[in-house]
């Protein structure tokens, strides 16, 4: 077969490597949470779709008043949750402030801790009764200490392995977003586009708090003290820039904390093929179109999520007063058409993806999905967002709001006539 | 019956598609990039679909010409998305060629547009059967099976698996096919696409007559058979005019 010379790499090999880079964790959090969901629930029998189409129901028009009940209690449970994590995202902001870092870096240690084991112990026993796995009390209290102390030193310690911290990260996200669909479904919809708007509101206005952090963190020049997922960089051309590579391992393996600017100052020689789309090499690169200062491109936020004592009941109740939520904005230093930049990704945009992937998954599998690809468009689109309007920008707004759309439009429309069609061994 | 069958039937439908992933587009993110977005693309469009169908389902099961009104709009409308997807396809690579000549790389190679091709119909391929498919084997898993009343010779699943594994063919090598017909101005090609997708998808018409499964999913196979026939004689025709072309220069 004819074939074209391969000597030099085409342009495809690595275009888009940076996007790939966050969609592959963000996807892999989402599986496991509907591999957990599908596993651990009995609630929806998984004949409901074909059913459905066997007999022809109609929607019951009795429930009015109740739908109205539930509709309110969800809105003022996702409100109570909203103002709790707005008091709490202020008070961070005023301790940052105030440069109790050792304070809150230890609180989220300790955070980060109660999840994995306590969160972690009740899934894993969840499962072990599930499939009658024969292992022992002392055994598995063993094991599951080991697993929460290293996961605390993953991801707090600069000198794991980058996979080790990424795994931990994206395992941490999965538990806190299973124990977050236990919730009932009309608190779990209504959370989540209340979470949308506020994260919204809390990154994009003036007074938001999440800004506030941001302008203090890029002030000070400091980390924000936060749990975030950062997509490994990328390899350079062969032959290009070792230097950079070694100066940017350093900074990527500080996990959770964004690496300092002016560390980045250094990819000075900036060969001309570089297209600096949003590198931050701007002080001594004399033709990036970034001239700027890097701070503007440099936002991660994310709190830690912390499971108050008797975690499963406070998380029933959304009055979880000691939830610190992790929200997050995509920050992407460089779109992924071939700059160097690692996107960073907060923790809490995995965990409410993961929610909703999973909330759709107790629905049925063609509602997972189509949610799915609605999130992955709607991440997209948040990069290139970003892209274009360097600055914070939130993630959850568009995805989630696409996510909700899509599984409505799903559930309504397109199930049935899917099942129509197929059961009827009609395919187009 | 059981996780064995289950997935069974899974990798009977997607089979080709995983291993066509996993040695061709899986290396390249862009590709991946591709697949995702037209397997968005596709979903926009059946939910368009059922949003336009919706108040007139369910269809008794006696009548069978609301049947033919509908795969004609449904088969006629992802035409249409799919010169759609041409356009931005075309608005792309010039953005792309665009930033490979100001990093100072090769611009896309004949291979290139066809990988893209290749990823764009392999998404749809992908969409249909997860949506037409996958999504409706999760009983599969159980304890026992399920069997149509159409069709009581095999169980549905192995039916629908099958069919989307037709289906998987012919929308990944169509694709190919129809970017290579659209970039080249051969009406042949571009004509042929339709043909084949309004062919194949009547045909799954007869498998409304009772016990027209029989006749209807080897039909089905068939016709993937040929698109990929086609698919690949136009490949090697134009690859070896491109490599002769590149020899004489």
């Amino acid at each position: 077969m004819a074939q074209d010379p391969d000597s030099t790499p085409s342009l495809l090999d690595s275009l888009g490597e940076e996007i790939i880079r966050i969609v592959a964790p963000v996807s892999a959090c989402m599986l496991l949470v509907v591999l957990l969901v599908s596993t651990l629930s009995s609630s929806t029998s998984p004949l409901s779709s074909l059913a459905a189409a066997a007999y022809s129901d109609p929607s019951s028009s009795s429930s009015a008043a109740s739908i109205w009940d539930k509709l309110s209690g969800a809105l003022l449970s996702s409100l109570v949750f909203i103002a709790s994590v707005t008091l709490l995202t202020f008070l961070l902001v005023l301790l940052f402030y105030l440069r109790c870092t050792r304070f809150l870096k230890s609180y989220m240690a300790f955070s980060s801790f109660v999840v994995l084991a306590f969160l972690g112990g009740e899934i894993l026993l969840l499962l072990v009764t599930h499939f009658s796995f024969p292992i022992d009390a002392i055994t598995f209290s063993l094991l599951l200490l080991n697993f929460s102390v290293v996961g605390v030193m993953a991801v707090f310690m600069t000198k794991m392995p980058i996979s080790v911290n990424q795994g931990y990260l994206v395992i941490i996200g999965v538990l806190v977003a299973y124990w977050f669909t236990l919730l009932p479904e009309w608190t779990t919809w209504a959370l989540l586009v209340a979470m949308a708007l506020y994260d919204l509101a809390a990154v994009l206005l003036p007074g938001g708090p999440l800004r506030l952090l941001v302008e203090l963190a890029i002030s000070r020049d400091e980390d924000i003290p936060a749990l975030v997922y950062e997509a490994r960089p990328v390899e350079p051309r062969p032959g290009a820039r070792r230097r950079l590579w070694r100066e940017r391992r350093d900074y990527g393996t500080n996990s959770g904390s964004n690496a300092n600017p002016s560390s980045l100052g250094n990819m000075s020689p900036v060969t001309d093929e570089r297209r600096d789309l949003g590198t931050n090499s701007s002080l001594n690169s004399n033709n990036s179109m970034t001239g700027e200062a890097l701070p503007e491109t440099r936002l991660v936020i994310s709190e830690q999520e912390s499971a108050g004592g008797s975690s499963r009941s406070e998380l029933r109740a959304p009055l979880v007063q000691t939830q610190l939520d992790s929200r997050g904005e995509g920050e992407i230093e460089g779109i992924g058409l071939g700059s160097s930049g690692a996107i960073k990704l907060g923790l809490g945009d995995f965990i409410f993806y993961s929610v909703l992937v999973g909330r759709a998954a107790m629905y049925d599998f063609m509602t997972v999905y189509a949610c799915y690809l609605a999130i992955i468009a709607g991440l997209g689109i948040t990069l290139l967002l970003l892209a274009f309007y360097r600055k914070a920008l939130p993630a959850l707004p568009v995805s989630i709001m696409l996510g909700v759309f899509v599984y409505f439009l799903t559930r309504v429309l397109l199930e049935v006539f899917v099942v129509q069609c197929s059961t009827n061994l009609l395919m187009f | 019956m059981t996780a064995a069958a289950g997935l069974g039937y899974v990798l009977i439908a997607l089979g080709p598609a995983l291993s066509l992933f996993v040695a061709v587009i899986a290396k390249k993110p862009f590709l991946i990039l591709t697949l995702l977005s037209s397997t968005l693309f596709w979903l926009v469009s059946l939910i368009v679909l059922s949003a336009v169908w919706r108040g007139f389902l369910p269809v008794k099961s006696a009548v069978w010409w609301p049947y033919v009104l509908l795969i004609l709009t449904s088969v006629g409308f992802q035409e249409s998305v799919r010169i759609v997807f041409w356009k931005v396809y075309k608005r792309l690579e010039d953005m792309l060629d665009a930033f490979a000549d100001r990093v100072s790389k090769p611009r896309l190679y004949l291979t290139d547009k066809m990988l893209i091709a290749l990823a764009g119909g392999l998404g749809h391929g992908l969409a249909h059967a997860v949506f037409f498919c996958l999504s409706l084997l999760t009983p599969a898993f159980g304890p026992a099976t399920f069997y149509v009343d159409r069709c009581s010779h095999i169980p549905f699943f192995l039916i629908s698996a099958i069919m989307s594994l037709g289906f998987v063919v012919i929308h990944t090598f169509s694709m190919v096919i129809a970017f290579n017909g659209y970039a080249e101005g051969r009406k042949s090609d571009q004509a042929i696409v339709p043909v084949v997708h309004s062919i194949a998808a009547i045909m799954t018409l007869i498998n409304l007559a009772p016990g027209g499964c029989v006749v209807g999913v080897p039909l089905l196979c068939f016709m993937a058979a040929v698109t990929l026939q086609y698919c690949w004689q136009m490949v090697w025709r134009r690859l070896t005019e491109h490599q002769n072309r590149q020899m004489n220069n």
